[in-house]
């Protein structure tokens, strides 16, 4: 079943590639689709019992791979998938941006056959990464997204695409070599036997010591949590190794950019809860405090820049930085001074983080379709030389202004629920970082609705007059974005439920590392 | 061992003595015969004999055999018919992807080419299989001598003169140096029987200098033929002179040749056990070199078989490092991680060459500017070819990660002494990502200058689907291989009494 999430799209890609090239789009649309249907009925075939925890994840599919014991070493590698509560909400929201990035780009030219391909084939990767249940198949998904990614910005980019992908691809890979360092050392650390999580949940927190540094003795937890959360914070992206986001955000096409910023960011988030917070909360306790300053600056630094952006595209992208600083704040307040008790208010920040992963990516995937719709008529996406074109585009101004106002937190939203969890829980272990942090919903209203203020409403400006509003299709994606945000903001429960037993076990095995 | 050679005996060197037979056929009949086709097919499936012999031999399908023939020169272990196996690999791969450019650009006959190719692997399928410093020796020039004939066949192209020139000039030389080194080893140990070998040098006591001499000189002499910094300076010219398909018999054939029998000497002789103290420092340090040097002098290539050869430097550096591993801590797990990479190479290898060879084939060219939209002038030949250069930069999903991973892994197991040389390893493999991808760059996302299609004969097309049919195969089976591999390198293990 998972295997089936997994690989159908590299298979639908192989497809397309050996199709002519008219039926790219159906077969990468029906394929698309049924992966998000299969991965609704994962979720629906759960439904009413617990979605587990990474100790008892469900639809648990395992197989051993490579497995040499020669000596004192042993190279294990298992093909395990699984799902829990904290995975399956982003394998579903994957399906469905994959298969809205696919709809959204039916009429792309040129080379519409290789586009779809990679589009398949940066499915299956992130869906790996969701979905894998051994620290080495994690890494292996983790770098499959990456040449797709270089070549679909590299070829249907902006004008600057040639930098962009370059960066991309650099920062990911300079990110990618520390946490396979950091990754050798805890497999060793965590007693050599198996990089399963299962395994890895139990041993990992266990890791004690300390390693020789020119001198001082730095806490060997310490250093693999660095170490192995680099490419997560490059991928993020943290404050300050956030500057390839903007570039590769603007150049994308829009799918592209719907997919980088709705799901590729929380790939890097969902490694920190998974794999940082949950197997070496040790590792992150004393650093934590350091991690919501962090997660302040990316908050206030990526508002600021929104503030000032000319480019729309690139503001949403700014805007990114910003929310995803909420995440690494969220996840620092659940992990810093764990023996001070507060479970509530940890419980609180840890599911606002996780839950900001999964209502960004809906908010942020729509932003950037709207501006696409914009683009691909004014074919250009300058804010101030727009001007009251709400008058031309009607639905589209209304679907705009519900996303912005989604995105910076009205209550309704999604992004209300996510980012009121994450400050409640915050402001009781990080209080100073949690109040720095809430202006930037401040600067978020303000950089949104003066957007909104320059390019929708106001007098228009005659020389857009002939701007067509959304078509069909266009209209389809977003309100089916919408009503996913709705429900996360009316009835945020179900989501929330799903989440709880995954972020508890994270958190108890936090706790009790605390109390040894 | 017994004193006479029987039939049994033949039977350990029929692999090898089919494939000097079948050098001979092929030379023959091109004297009779104009038919190119009929030469190439006759070459092609002769090799399907010695596949067969090897599998007799590891199936055991005539009975129990002994391990050992003709006074201990030759050791028919698990060990030997792994090295069989992708060596025969190596040789259909590289006489089927041969078949159109030996038409079109080689003056030579066909029947010299494909005859000069077997002999050579004749050689190689022997260095791999022998227990003995002078068997290893001769093994070595009936490698090495048709390579130097196979590096100036391109008669009327002044480089590949000037490479044959090289590389005849730089292989002398290195095989004095290793006869040096054999002949030192021989002196502290008074026999050149491997085994005899092992055996003798533990007495020897920790640190002797004679002995690490010769390890040195060893190590040198066969450090030309897998390039390793400071002795890969032939590579890139003879590499970009020699004909496309006989730099592809290079880079893998050779590559593993040297390495067959670089691990035979040092593991089954005996002298990591024996000296690790030292040895294992500069093996490291060669490694790093050589990955370093490798890899970043790539990155600076115009010609897309100079880069190859800078790659196939970074790669062996990637091996001398799992090489440092063993001579740490002699366990099987470092020999099979090194024979696991090894074979990953070579097929990934084999499918990057493919593709330039495809383009060489219709065009001639072979600057790294010149592959500008082949992703769309052939996209399938593109497709495969970006594959396997992903592979060869480790990027998942491709087997070239495990391979990887796996050489760094055993390297990191080795304690803290090789820490450094992972990290560095781990940086390496990022700034090759960036040389490998700038190709898919250019396939992919340059627009050509000249948009029709390149035709692509059907050798070259199913090499290329093998190839990369291979590389899936074992990123699944790697696992399984990995027991095979183990097997080999077990095998050496139990001569050696751990």
């Amino acid at each position: 079943m998972l295997t089936a999430i997994v690989f159908l799209p590299l298979l639908a890609g192989v497809i397309v590639l050996l199709a002519p090239e008219r039926s790219a789009r159906w077969i990468a649309a029906i394929f698309t689709g049924g992966v998000f249907l299969l991965s609704l009925w994962l979720y629906f075939g759960l439904l009413g019992g617990s979605f587990g925890d990474v100790a008892h994840p469900q639809w648990y599919e395992h197989l051993d791979w490579i497995n040499l014991q020669v000596g004192t070493t042993t190279f294990r590698v298992d093909y395990a998938l699984g799902v829990d509560g904290l995975s399956i909400l982003m394998l579903i929201l994957n399906a469905l941006l994959s298969f809205l990035a696919v709809i959204g780009s039916w009429n792309i030219q040129p080379r519409q056959k290789l586009y779809m391909a990679l589009l398949l084939f940066l499915e299956t990767g992130v869906a790996g990464v969701f979905a894998s249940f051994d620290l080495f198949l994690f890494i292996f998904f983790w770098e499959v997204e990456l040449i797709p990614m270089f070549l679909l910005i590299g070829i249907w980019g902006g004008a600057r695409r040639e930098y962009a992908a370059w960066k991309f691809l650099l920062y990911t890979l300079i990110g990618s070599v520390f946490t396979l360092g950091g990754i050798f050392i805890l497999y060793f650390q965590a007693g050599g036997k198996s990089a399963n999580f299962q395994y890895l949940s139990v041993a990992g927190p266990q890791i004690t010591g300390t390693i020789p540094f020119f001198g001082a003795a730095l806490s060997l937890p310490v250093v693999i949590f660095i170490l192995i959360c680099v490419a997560f914070a490059v991928k993020l992206p943290m404050w300050p190794v956030h500057t390839w986001l903007p570039d590769a955000h603007t150049e994308a096409p829009t799918a592209v950019s719907v997919l980088l910023a709705g799901i590729l960011l929380k790939m890097g988030a969902y490694g920190l809860i998974r794999i940082g917070f949950g197997f070496l909360p040790q590792g992150l306790e004393p650093i934590a405090a350091w991690l919501g300053i962090i997660g302040a600056i990316s908050v206030l630094w990526g508002a600021g820049a929104s503030m000032v952006q000319k480019d729309m595209k690139r503001m949403i992208a700014y805007s990114s930085v910003s929310h995803m600083g909420y995440i690494s704040l969220g996840v620092a307040a659940a992990a810093v001074a764990t023996s001070a008790g507060n479970l509530d208010f940890r419980q609180a920040a840890l599911t606002g983080a996780a839950l900001q992963m999964v209502t960004h990516g809906a908010i942020t995937g729509m932003l950037f379709f709207c501006v696409g719709v914009l683009y691909d008529r004014a074919h250009t996406r300058e804010i101030d030389i727009f001007g009251g074109i709400g008058k031309v585009m009607p639905f589209l101004m209304l679907l705009y202004s519900f996303a912005c106002f989604t995105s910076l937190g009205l209550p309704g939203g999604g992004g209300f629920v996510a980012e009121y969890l994450t400050f409640t829980g915050s402001y009781a272990t990080l209080p100073v970082q949690t109040i720095f942090a809430v202006f930037g919903v401040v600067l978020t209203a303000g950089y949104l609705l003066w957007m909104l203020r320059r390019s929708f409403y106001g007098a228009l400006n005659v020389k857009w007059a002939w701007l067509t509003d959304a078509t069909l299709r266009e209209r389809a994606i977003l309100v089916s974005l919408a009503v996913v945000i709705l429900l996360i903001g009316i009835f945020p429960g179900p989501f929330v439920d799903v989440m709880t037993p995954s972020l508890q076990h994270i958190l108890s095995t936090a706790q009790l590392v605390a109390a040894r | 061992m017994t004193s006479q050679i029987d039939a049994a005996q033949i039977w350990l060197l029929s692999p090898e003595l089919s494939v000097v037979l079948l050098s001979f056929l092929v030379l023959g009949l091109d004297l009779v015969t104009r038919r190119k086709t009929l030469v190439w097919a006759v070459a092609f499936f002769g090799l399907l004999v010695p596949l067969a012999l090897t599998l007799s031999l590891t199936f055991d399908w005539f009975g129990p055999r002994p391990t050992t023939g003709f006074f201990g020169m030759l050791t028919t272990d698990s060990y030997a018919l792994f090295f069989n196996y992708l060596f025969l690999v190596i040789g259909f791969s590289v006489v089927l992807v041969s078949f159109q450019y030996v038409e079109k650009f080689l003056r030579a006959t066909p029947g010299e080419y494909y005859a000069i190719i077997l002999m050579s692997l004749a050689g190689m399928m022997l260095m791999g299989g022998t227990g003995e410093l002078i068997t290893i020796y001769i093994a070595l020039e009936l490698t090495s001598i048709p390579l130097y004939i196979l590096a100036g066949l391109a008669r009327r192209d002044g480089r590949s003169a000037e490479a044959a020139i090289k590389y005849v000039l730089l292989g002398a030389m290195s095989s004095a140096i290793l006869l040096y080194g054999m002949a030192l080893l021989y002196g502290a140990t008074g026999t050149t029987d491997l085994t005899e070998i092992a055996k003798t040098v533990t007495t020897l006591g920790s640190g002797n200098l004679m002995v690490l001499a010769a390890d040195i000189f060893i190590f040198a002499g066969f450090g030309f033929k897998i390039s390793a910094v400071p002795f890969h300076m032939w590579a890139p010219d003879i590499y970009e002179g020699a004909p496309t398909p006989a730099t592809l018999f290079f880079s893998v054939g050779s590559k593993a040749a040297g390495f067959a029998a670089l691990v035979r000497v040092f593991v089954f002789g005996g002298l990591f056990a024996h000296s690790d103290v030292y040895l294992w420092v500069v093996l490291a340090i060669v490694a790093a070199l050589t990955m370093t040097l490798g890899n970043i002098v790539a990155l600076v290539q115009t010609n897309i078989k100079r880069m190859m050869a800078y790659s196939s430097i970074g790669q062996a550096g990637y091996l001398l490092l799992g090489l440092a591993a063993i001579a740490i801590h002699d366990e099987p797990v470092g020999t099979t991680a090194v024979l696991v990479f090894l074979v990953v190479f070579v097929v990934t290898n084999i499918g990057a060459f493919t593709g330039i060879i495809a383009l060489a084939d219709a065009t001639g060219k072979e600057n790294i500017r010149d592959f500008d939209g082949f992703g769309r002038r052939s996209p399938w030949i593109a497709a495969g070819m970006a594959f396997c250069l992903l592979a060869l930069a480790g990027i998942p999903p491709m087997a070239g990660f495990l391979s990887k991973l796996f050489i760094f892994f055993t390297a990191w197991g080795q304690g803290s002494a090789l820490t450094f040389l992972v990290i560095l390893g781990l940086i390496n493999s990022t700034i090759s990502i960036v040389y490998y991808a700038n190709v898919v760059w250019r396939m992919y996302v340059i627009e050509p200058e000249k948009k029709e299609r390149i035709p692509v004969p059907g050798s070259v097309s199913l090499t290329m689907a093998l190839a990369v049919i291979g590389i899936f195969a074992l990123t699944i089976v790697i696992g399984i291989l990995m027991t095979q591999a183990a097997g080999g390198a077990g095998s050496l293990i139990q001569v050696l009494g751990h």
